[in-house]
């Protein structure tokens, strides 16, 4: 019961302190919104044509390949833009255009026989991989729509044939069942073999950022995560500053002097810390999934296991509460307290990878964010948020943040001065 | 009368500097014992090894019958301590603050109200009990502070220098809570202070510590008859064992030594403190005369010197005290 009025006390002092509340709570919610929007899209382009620009080479100019090109209009999303061979390759090597569709010669002669064609679409290394997948998609699409039409109209017009020089006795051969199964014949033939092939090619380096990118969160997914561990770690601080303020004016003394042991007293300290790290955590989870949605911003996901999330935030909180103690143990004066928090929770938060997705941090810091929690945590609520694994495939992460939690702990109580 | 705490040989010591080297004493059940000293005496230290907030290093104590290294869980119950400092939380109001160590000690409920509000009388802070703590002013604060130490009515009630920066209102406020406390609900009392003045009005018995050392302990009576009269500081050109051994042979005069150059002749406390930023007197010879009887003695010396063609250049008279008592003991003033 101590603790608990240590610990309520505590908050009421917490909560007299507006600058401090606008520092847990409100700040993590403005670098999300900022840092989501200017990472993300914020909307807001009007009028502006939103389609993907498409540089077609027509090397064939029949009737097939003008189908093939109204269809990609069709399709939306993409906006096609006619060049010539020559200065479609000009503009490209230019970095003018990002990616060339090209349409062979006699692709029209060749669906009409019903022989294989191939499309070439040529993408530019600087190309945005969301744009290069869009684009694809697309021509993919219409691509199979054309083999399948042409197949279907191909085999109709072979049967008509047939019929026409049948002999009134074998006419019965091409009953309307007849016709329905060779019709579904050829839309299975059409989806197994095509007629109308694509062949994109990327260079080396995009083809790496395109294997990443369908490992990897987007930028915008990871900044409720990031900020979430950077500012429940912030609250380390305010731990230590209490524990100091309470040396400083001699109320810790006199704690010392009442009938609860040292246990109760320290356990006091840190509970404030555990329930201000639950509260930011809601507020900016509430935030992420409802605000975001109301800022236009892309909302952020809880996962599929909640209950290895509440751990993951569980583990999260004591870790922070934990290095508050260190802190408090290690830092003399005000000035070193502030000193050291900026180092261990900015410096840290950096090096975690609070700022930016994982997979950028460790291209640039190879395994070296993996000495601070910081970097468990996110990537524990990572795969947890964006991924949507459970709970026995982030064992590693839990594991690595309860050894810091122990670590903290340990180095923090040994060094901390009761006297 | 028994004894509510009796110390053995209390020692503390960080590293090779031993701030409390061994003091032993004993307080009796309704008494309010002094300890009196200058900074760093080693005052502060007893207290918070009697309280539970250091351990010590040797020796022990026994409070209420229990030992503080053993039963010091027990010992917490009775005891109350004021801190030195202002222990108190400044954002939160006065009744906040009382509340929350009345809950540090298992106060609940309608017992916790009435012992807030009793506290609060006590102090007189009754009508400003819910104003923030850092809109008070320094004896303001001092009251609460004596509040929060009283709110689980301790037994036995340590203040340690519960004065400090306080105006004289105020001063004389706490004064009159501390002698309520102790003849109206007969709270045993341990005050510290480097004030001569305050020991002298508040306490039975004192024990004058110095360099974490007991250098007398006795009834405030007692101690200054170790002065007999008083103390006379004469200065003179010049001084052989003829004119100390004529001295001493006075009527009405106890001894007389020759005290080491150059040394300030101590004023009484007023004058003292308005002389502390003054360089000492100079003289080429100091001579203590401890008298038997004051007025008696400074006649006789006078009138002794001028017989003896002896030049007088400076003369202090201090007249039986605690302050003079430790500078008779120490050779050195209370608030060095």
């Amino acid at each position: 019961m101590a603790a608990l009025s240590i610990a309520y006390k505590d908050l009421q002092i917490l909560f007299k302190n507006r600058g401090l509340i606008l520092q847990l709570f409100l700040m993590p919610i403005l670098f999300t919104a900022i840092m989501s929007g200017a990472l993300g899209s914020l909307g807001g382009d009007g009028e502006k044509d939103t389609r993907i620009p498409v540089a077609v080479v027509n090397l064939d100019g029949g009737e097939a390949s003008r189908q093939f090109i109204n269809g990609l209009e069709a399709a939306g999303g993409v906006r096609v833009e006619s060049y010539s061979q020559a200065e479609a390759q000009a503009l490209f090597d230019d970095s003018q255009i990002m990616r060339i569709v090209t349409i062979p010669a006699n692709f029209s002669t060749n669906l009409d026989s019903n022989h294989p064609s191939t499309i070439q679409i040529l993408n530019h290394k600087d190309a945005q991989i969301q744009e290069t997948e869009a684009v694809r998609l697309v021509v993919e699409g219409v691509a199979q729509d054309m083999t399948l039409e042409s197949q279907i109209l191909f085999s109709l017009q072979q049967m008509g044939e047939m019929n026409a020089a049948a002999p009134t006795v074998y006419q019965q051969a091409f009953s309307t069942e007849n016709l329905q199964r060779q019709a579904r014949a050829q839309f299975e033939a059409a989806r197994s073999q095509k007629l109308v092939s694509i062949n994109q090619r990327t260079p080396a380096q995009q083809a790496e950022e395109e294997r990443l990118a369908e490992e990897q969160p987007r930028l915008e997914d990871v900044t409720v995560p990031g900020f979430a561990v950077l500012f429940v770690f912030m609250t380390a601080q305010t731990t230590a500053l209490s524990i100091y303020n309470e040396k400083k004016v001699g109320s810790f003394r006199r704690l010392l002097a009442a009938p609860i042991s040292k246990v109760t007293l320290l356990g006091g300290k840190m509970l404030p810390n555990v329930i201000t790290g639950i509260l930011q955590i809601v507020v900016l989870f509430a935030f992420g999934v409802w605000g975001m949605r109301a800022l236009g911003l892309k909302p952020v996901s809880l996962g599929n296991d909640y209950l290895a999330l509440v751990l993951t935030l569980l583990l999260l909180v004591l870790c922070s509460t934990a290095m508050g103690i260190l802190i408090a143990a290690i830092a003399r004066t005000e000035g070193q307290i502030g000193g050291l928090s900026t180092l261990l929770l900015w410096g840290l938060g950096f090096l975690g990878g609070c700022f930016m997705p994982l997979f950028l941090l460790e291209r640039f810091l190879k395994q070296l964010p993996m000495v601070v929690p910081h970097y468990w945590a996110k990537r524990a609520l990572e795969s947890l948020l964006i991924r949507g694994v459970g709970l026995a495939d982030i064992g590693l992460e839990l594991a690595a943040l309860s050894g810091f939690i122990l670590l903290f702990l340990a180095f923090g109580l040994w060094k901390f001065d009761f006297d | 009368m028994t004894a509510i705490l009796e110390v053995d040989n209390l020692v503390k010591k960080y590293g090779d500097f031993e701030a409390v080297g061994g003091v032993s004493f004993s307080v009796e059940q309704g008494e309010v014992f002094g300890l009196l000293g200058p900074n760093g005496a080693g005052k502060t230290q007893t207290i918070s090894m009697l309280t539970g907030v250091i351990e010590p290093t040797a020796g022990t104590a026994r409070i209420g019958g229990y030992d503080i290294r053993s039963q010091m869980d027990q010992v917490k119950k009775i005891n109350g301590l004021v801190p030195q400092d202002l222990a108190l939380y400044p954002t939160l109001s006065a009744r906040a603050n009382l509340n929350f160590f009345g809950r540090i000690y298992g106060l609940r409920g309608k017992e916790l109200k009435e012992r807030v509000e009793d506290v609060l009388r006590i102090v007189a802070l009754t009508d400003r009990a819910d104003q923030a703590v850092d809109k008070y002013s320094g004896g303001m604060k001092r009251r609460v502070n004596i509040a929060a130490g009283l709110i689980h009515h301790p037994k036995l009630f340590f203040l340690d220098e519960p004065t400090v920066g306080v105006d004289p209102q105020s001063r004389n406020h706490i004064f009159e809570s501390v002698l309520r406390l102790n003849r109206e609900r007969g709270m045993s009392i341990v005050y510290t202070s480097h004030y001569m003045e305050e020991v002298e009005l508040l306490c039975n018995r004192v024990a004058i510590i110095d360099q974490g050392k007991i250098i007398a302990m006795d009834t405030i009576k007692n101690l200054t008859a170790l002065l007999g009269g008083g103390v006379i500081y004469v200065g003179l050109a010049r001084v052989d064992d003829e004119i100390l051994a004529g001295l001493a042979g006075l009527p009405a005069v106890a001894e007389a030594t020759t005290v080491p150059s150059p040394v300030a002749p101590p004023a009484s406390e007023e004058q003292a403190l308005e002389a502390a930023d003054r360089p000492p007197v100079s003289t080429e010879a100091l001579v203590k005369v401890v008298a038997k009887q004051n007025q008696q003695a400074i006649v006789n010396v006078i009138n002794y010197l001028n017989e003896h063609n002896q030049n007088l250049t400076s003369l202090e008279i201090l007249e039986p005290n605690l302050e003079s008592v430790f500078l008779h003991l120490t050779g050195k003033k209370l608030r060095e």
